[in-house]
């Protein structure tokens, strides 16, 4: 069973690794994210003294203490990237399937679970690679993301492993989606219908705080929206209160319940969509 | 020889309305090349989807190597190498690599794996090129290299769908080389789709023709021939004073007769037996021989006669069903 997902998994990676072309995409999407959005839609810009005035200390408040709006965005792209090129990286599995690859693994004694978790785990290292090198390039562009001065490998550790689960679930639904449509087509369609909703009803860009009462209440229930939370804690705060532990606690438990409840309802997909035609 | 694949009035309805293949019987025995012949969507990718565990079957059962398709699909694909139409090797990985995947998901340990890899390798020529990728492979590469993808675990049965689409002359003829070598020299029994007629016929111990679904002959390739073609001699007579048709027919033998102006042609299942007398009658009608030739039968006559159309209109028709056009479509 493991060594069959193994050997699938290595198989993608591969390809992914020798060609470099398919990371620059979404490199690019989180300069984009980060540098142009970061700075045309910074709030401070829209009121006067936000950058240094008293007006400041409101919106870094506002934005859970963040000293840039940068700072407050970083975690918020990762999240986005995580969306989208998950969403996406379901194509390969679509393509195996129309170009008989998966017919090929089908007709072979492997364990259909180990199907399906090889093209979760892939999915899951590519988006992560592409957020670890997000979290870089917010590091080093001008007036990017900023830590605390406490901020160590352990915060690094916890601000990941909210990604990690945030991105577990969203790789359990979205291999299940792959594997279960047919076309390419298809799949752009429901994919494009799902990623801007899961964007824009989350504390991705801006506080729910700010929100109508409607979209507050769908944003906190978003998983997105605890990812960031339980990130955003570690990003802007470094060493936590105990009323922040605990907070970042329930986000995690949150998070590892999602990822639990799709893995499940994905598992159950994927097995109707690689059952004998 | 006992029977290594049985199928008994085996049925797929698909979504409860079109039917791919309805109610077919046949056995296919250890050690023997069977080839499965038929028109675009008469039945044959579905069988063998069937057969590969790919379909369900909706009526009817199917065993293979001794093991229900149905109850044990797990048993079976541990018996079986498929080697699909389509091309499925790795385009970015290396022939080698596309081997060692295939040994990792099919269990074969490394130590063996890696002899069992060099000699397939070998047996189909691609030593020199297993370290490039699969993309520099020419589509006859392409094809050896899949062959042997489907041979790692050493499987009872080999099925093979279309194995030699899309390629030349002289590259067919290089892969009917390697599928009789496994065959013979392996004793690998070889369950194979194909269009081309005279692959089955240089290939195959026995054939199946299917069309709408249904088997409409089977046999070994001579046993059809006799059947449903025989011999055919072409007589030109010097003049058509006499028309020597009743005559001709009435030979013990003879099939069946037509005339064009003074060409005759006669159907028999065996020249050799009825020649003398043609030739002596002919003589004594004083009609004259101009020319005579014979030509032995082919498996084109046979699937003309059983299918009702030629193999080449099916392939230079347009498929008209909207069965067929799906199955076209997913075949890309």
């Amino acid at each position: 069973m493991f060594r069959e997902m193994f050997a699938l998994t290595l198989r993608a990676l591969r390809k992914w690794v020798r060609n470099p072309a398919s990371i620059m995409p979404g490199l690019f999407t989180s300069l984009f994210y980060l540098v142009l959005f970061g700075n045309s839609f910074n709030p401070a810009n829209l009121i006067p003294g936000g950058t240094s005035g008293p007006a400041s200390s409101v919106l870094q408040a506002a934005f859970g203490g963040a000293p840039t709006y940068i700072t407050y965005l970083t975690s918020g792209v990762i999240c986005i990237i995580l969306v989208f090129n998950m969403a996406f990286g379901g194509i390969d599995l679509v393509l195996d399937r129309q170009l008989g690859y998966l017919n090929s693994l089908l007709t072979a004694p492997i364990p259909r679970a180990a199907i399906f978790l090889s093209g979760v785990a892939q999915n899951l290292v590519k988006v992560l690679v592409l957020g670890v090198l997000t979290f870089i390039v917010a590091l080093l562009i001008p007036n990017g993301l900023q830590l605390p001065g406490s901020f160590n490998v352990l915060d690094l550790l916890g601000v990941f492993g909210a990604f990690i689960f945030l991105g577990l679930g969203l790789s359990f639904i979205f291999t299940a989606l792959a594997l279960s449509v047919r076309s390419i087509d298809s799949l752009v369609a429901i994919v494009n219908f799902l990623t801007l909703p899961v964007m824009f009803m989350s504390n991705a860009f801006f506080p729910p705080s700010s929100f109508p009462d409607w979209l507050k209440t769908i944003a906190n229930l978003n998983p997105v929206t605890k990812a960031n939370e339980a990130a955003r804690l570690l990003l802007i705060n470094g060493s936590l209160t105990s009323a922040q532990v605990t907070t970042y606690m329930w986000d995690m438990v949150y998070l590892v319940g999602f990822a639990t409840l799709l893995g499940v309802l994905g598992y159950l997909a994927a097995r109707r969509a690689l059952r004998p035609e | 020889m006992a029977d290594i694949i049985t199928a008994e009035d085996l049925t797929k309805v698909y979504r409860g309305k079109v039917t791919a293949v309805d109610h077919i019987s046949f056995q296919v025995r250890e050690g023997e090349i069977f080839g499965f012949l038929g028109p675009n969507g008469a039945g044959k990718t579905t069988t063998i989807k069937m057969l590969n565990t790919l379909a369900s079957i909706t009526d009817g059962h199917a065993t293979v190597a001794g093991h229900d398709v149905a109850k044990e699909p797990g048993a079976v694909r541990k018996s079986i190498g498929v080697v699909p139409q389509e091309l499925t090797a790795d385009d970015e990985l290396s022939g080698r690599e596309n081997m060692v995947l295939m040994a990792n998901l099919h269990q074969v340990w490394r130590a063996s794996a890696n002899s069992r890899i060099d000699s397939l390798l070998s047996l189909v020529d691609l030593q020199e090129a297993s370290g490039r990728k699969v993309k520099t492979y020419s589509g006859g590469m392409r094809r050896r290299l899949q062959l042997v993808m489907g041979l790692l675990h050493e499987p009872k049965v080999l099925f093979l769908d279309e194995p030699t689409l899309g390629l030349d002359v002289q590259t067919r003829t290089r892969m009917w080389q390697y599928i009789k070598q496994l065959n013979k020299e392996r004793g690998l029994t070889v369950f194979m789709t194909t269009h081309y007629l005279d692959e089955a016929d240089s290939l195959c111990d026995r054939i199946a023709i299917i069309d709408h679904g249904t088997i409409r002959a089977s046999g070994s390739p001579a046993e059809l021939k006799e059947a449903h073609g025989g011999d055919i001699i072409t007589l030109t007579v010097s003049n058509d004073k006499e028309d020597l048709t009743a005559f001709l027919s009435s030979i013990e033998g003879v099939k069946g007769v037509t005339r064009e102006g003074r060409v005759y042609r006669i159907r028999l299942p065996k020249t050799e037996k009825a020649l003398p007398s043609i030739v002596a009658g002919v003589v004594q009608k004083e009609a004259g021989i101009e020319e005579i030739s014979f030509s032995k039968p082919t498996l084109d006559q046979v699937f003309l006669d059983v299918v009702g159309k030629s193999m080449r209109d099916e392939e230079t028709s347009q498929s008209d069903s909207a069965w067929e056009n799906i199955k076209m479509e997913r075949a890309r």
